[in-house]
């Protein structure tokens, strides 16, 4: 498959450099695109090992393997791997999303070789030195003690663990939960990476000068010295998605001496490979998505109760959330969160203005490109299009797409993503004392510890 | 691999009033950014009115003569644009990201804002509040960020830069529509202003257009001087926060040169040594090696006047603060004693080298590079000659400018202490 390069106005569709995509025999797929200009080379692995792979009881496992990777492969120790990584003057790149787990890492064209070379290393034959598991697990044990005094970083977790639900594959962080990693073990590690490293799911992805054809051999040549994980496959996710209790709840979580309250609203969303992904889109950028939006009108610029607010649709693979997001002053709590209720709650009933409308799908669409502009971006959307099962249409046709929303769309679709729908939650992450009082008459109040959410 | 100018075909023009620009054509997506940097920040400030220039880049979004109050970002949202706006300590820039064919329409809200502004009560008012819940957030709940603004008060005793960009509180509420209006007349005119354009654009329309938009706008008076001065140091300043807390950090500080000053890009191999990457010395020793961190990394910024080169420890919770104090100083008398190794050497070099390629990726990135080569270095020009400059320095320059740099009685160290409710 291949794409013509080209550009175009600010509403017509956005050709894809030129690019070449197969689909091995092993269910590897590889994707090779051609990126003329500076003399960089990218190159992106992703993986079926995202956290909605963590094991029972074993929450923040997939983030731990990663991070394990290159503490040590079967040629090289730690020290080695760092300093073949980083003299080349890269910086390897890890992430754990809900489906997968990926590898990054972008260096000076003439070193392509080596670097594709030194990530598939990492990936593929780490060797878990027992005395690095456990340093790792004390250091990660450190870090997710240490995330407590970010009252935005705990929002986040909070966000995912009660939204989803502990029951469902995504309803924890993915850096899991202290009590859990504790348990972590070189048996757990070596486990995960055996079931979760696979090539059926996998995608890797180069950018670089060359042509596709060319990048494509250098992937294959790379790929032919390497031996991948046994194939064992790991037992499927179940993903049910319980129906909310109805009506507002809301969970406290106490950070004493706040003199800020986090706050967040979270209902049940969308999965990223949604027939309604466009008007979704468009519905959630006119309520909270830009700086014109319903709600950052209402609480920033009317008001000035808050420095940042938004509303955002988290969407993975098997589904999602709609969340409202922002902070604001002890004093104003109540404030704030009235008037977010109030605008959410009317947006959902009436839908964008024709106005509204027409000024969001043209600034999605005159936006769109700026995502594809770095190599790293160019590869993990490409990547994550093949991989959620959009296809490259989502990325080629995404303009035409957005600009095609209809207002009857875009009506129902914010009425039913709405972050404040029946069957919501109300987190506040701040001082109980004080959320506690502002919150009178309102709801349910529950208050949970910091440390729950660490 | 050097930069290539002739990758980087950059237009220089000026016109009459003073306003500089500086163009890029770069038409692989329709897509351009437009930064329009002016050099004034909170070194531009005095006592009583500290944070006014971060206050005053939120005032520049509330109305001007032709686009009434919230206009400037809903007819840019309408035309396929964004925009955003940073301070610091030594410059403001704002800037928009838009689709290639709103261009016309960005220069116009842009140019309209600079020629005249409305500054009213009811905005200031609210942009007052908006900006102090950017402080809460940023500084009095954020452990980084009241250990950054304990710093500069500590390391900086009669320049500028001892007070933090976002402004004391009391002072944000003392700020009045006069201080605005006196601060915009005096350093929002167009020969205190560089442009920078890079994107999808055709370079003649683009400086016919920008020339029509700005040429009206007249000059403004010579700048008031500022007040650099600082006395040296001449031994070790501590200071201690207590504050709710898992764990303690510690920030040490040193002072160092100015952006160009050629130690400066000494500096950056330094930087790159102890704290790029895993293999970095600090996380190394720190991290790996002693397990006293979580987190250790080091961080020098070029700035007009002589800044700070800071280093940042994350402990463990339960680490000995002493002991993990002990083992940087350790660190950094062996950059001081020991040279870098070749490998080290290279690898510092090849991390920088890296990273300024990266950051060019972008029409943004480039415009921000080129920007902050303009502003901190003279020149957009001076990008060109950094690779050859970092390349040239050799690991006996390094010891030079750590010896001169870490010297004990330089050294400023902010302490957190975790306390069971915060010091009021």
């Amino acid at each position: 498959m291949s794409g013509p390069r080209g550009s175009g106005s600010s509403s017509g569709d956005v050709a894809l450099p030129p690019l070449l995509i197969e689909r091995e025999p092993s269910g590897l797929t590889l994707v090779a695109i051609q990126k003329r200009g500076l003399p960089l080379f990218h190159a992106r692995l992703s993986l079926p090992a995202g956290a909605a792979g963590d094991p029972r009881g074993k929450a923040g496992l997939a983030s731990f393997t990663v991070d394990l990777l290159r503490r040590g492969t079967r040629d090289r120790s730690a020290m080695e791997v760092d300093e073949l990584v980083e003299g080349m003057g890269a910086q390897l790149n890890t992430e754990v999303a809900m489906d997968e787990a990926a590898l990054g890492l972008t260096v000076p064209d003439e070193l392509s070789a080596a670097a594709l070379d030194a990530m598939l290393e990492v990936a593929l034959e780490p060797s878990f030195p027992e005395e690095e598991v456990a340093m790792a697990r004390r250091r990660m044990l450190s870090a997710l003690q240490s995330d407590l005094d970010e009252p935005s970083v705990v929002a986040g977790r909070a966000v995912v663990t009660l939204g989803y639900g502990r029951a469902h594959p995504y309803g924890h962080p993915g850096a899991g939960f202290r009590r859990e990693v504790e348990t972590f073990q070189r048996d757990d590690v070596l486990a995960f990476h055996a079931t979760r490293y696979q090539q059926a799911g996998a995608v890797l992805a180069v950018v670089g000068q060359d042509e596709p054809a060319r990048l494509l051999s250098l992937m294959r040549a790379a790929l032919s010295s390497r031996s991948w994980p046994s194939d064992a496959r790991p037992p499927p996710l179940e993903f049910h998605a319980m129906p909310p209790p109805p009506g507002l709840r809301a969970v406290v979580i106490h950070k004493p001496d706040s003199t800020q309250a986090q706050v967040r609203i979270v209902s049940p969303g969308l999965p990223k490979n949604t027939s309604r992904y466009a008007a979704a889109v468009v519905a959630n950028t006119a309520l909270g998505g830009g700086f014109t939006s319903v709600l950052v009108d209402a609480i920033r610029v009317d008001r000035g109760l808050s420095y940042s607010v938004s509303s955002r649709l988290a969407m993975s693979r098997h589904a999602g959330l709609a969340i409202f997001a922002s902070f604001t002053k002890n004093e104003t709590l109540r404030e704030l969160i009235d008037v977010a209720l109030e605008k959410m709650r009317g947006f959902a009933l009436t839908g964008p203005t024709s106005e509204t409308l027409e000024k969001t799908r043209r600034y999605l669409a005159g936006l769109f490109p700026l995502g594809l502009e770095s190599h790293e971006a160019l590869a993990e959307q490409i990547a994550d299009a093949l991989l959620d099962g959009t296809g490259l249409d989502h990325l080629a046709k995404y303009r035409s797409r957005v600009l095609a929303v209809t207002p009857a769309e875009a009506a129902a679709a914010a009425r039913d993503l709405s972050p404040a729908r029946d069957g919501a939650q109300l987190i506040v992450v701040g001082d109980e004392v004080v959320a506690r009082k502002c919150l009178e008459g309102l709801c349910g109040v529950e208050v949970r510890t910091l440390e729950e959410f660490g | 691999m050097p930069l290539d100018p002739r990758d980087f075909p950059v237009e220089e023009r000026s016109l009459p009033n003073g306003l500089q620009i500086r163009t890029l054509q770069d038409r692989s997506l329709p897509v351009a950014t437009l930064y329009s940097f002016f050099r004034v920040g909170s070194r531009n400030e005095r006592p009583g009115i500290t944070g006014i220039s971060h206050l005053f880049e939120h005032m520049m979004f509330n109305g001007s003569k032709r686009y009434g109050p919230k206009e400037f970002d809903r007819k840019l949202e309408a035309a396929g644009g964004t925009s955003n706006a940073y301070t610091s300590n030594d410059l403001t820039a704002y800037y928009e990201e838009f689709a290639s064919d709103a261009l016309p329409l960005v220069l116009d809200l842009e140019s309209d804002r600079m020629a005249s502004l409305v500054i009213d009560d009811t905005s200031l008012a609210r942009e007052r509040e908006v900006v102090k819940e950017e402080r809460r957030f940023r500084t009095d709940n954020d452990i980084d960020g009241m250990m950054d603004e304990a710093m500069s008060s500590l390391a900086f005793l009669a320049h500028p830069y001892r007070w933090p960009v976002v402004g004391w509180m009391t002072d944000l509420d003392l700020i009045s529509r006069g201080d605005c209006e006196r601060y915009f007349r005096t350093y929002y005119a167009p020969n205190n202003c560089t442009l920078l354009l890079v994107g999808d654009f055709d370079r003649d329309d683009a400086l016919t257009l920008i020339e029509k938009s700005y040429g009206h706008i007249p000059s403004g008076e010579t700048l008031p001087l500022v007040a650099t001065g600082e006395p040296p140091q001449k031994g070790e300043r501590r200071s201690a926060i207590h504050f709710p807390a898992q764990a303690p950090a510690i920030l040490v500080g040193f002072r160092g040169p100015d952006g160009r000053d050629p130690d400066s890009l000494v500096l950056d191999l330094i930087e790159a040594a102890l704290s790029y990457g895993e293999g970095a010395r600090l996380k190394r020793a720190l991290v790996y090696g002693q397990e006293l961190c979580v987190d250790a990394h080091a961080f020098f910024g070029w700035r007009i006047d002589p800044g700070l080169f800071e280093i940042a420890l994350k402990l463990n919770p339960g680490a000995d603060p002493a002991k993990a104090e002990s083992a940087l100083f350790a660190e950094l008398q062996r950059v001081c004693d020991e040279p870098l190794t070749g490998k080290e050497l290279s690898r510092a070099k090849n991390l920088v080298r890296a990273n300024l390629l990266r950051g060019l990726q972008t029409a943004n990135g480039k415009a921000q590079t080129l920007g902050q080569m303009e502003m901190m270095l003279g020149s957009w020009r001076a990008l060109f000659d950094l690779p050859a400059r970092y390349q040239a320095i050799t690991a006996a320059e390094i010891q030079r400018v750590a010896r001169k740099t870490f010297a004990p009685h330089r050294r400023n160290v902010v302490t957190l202490v975790p306390s069971e409710e915060a010091a009021s």
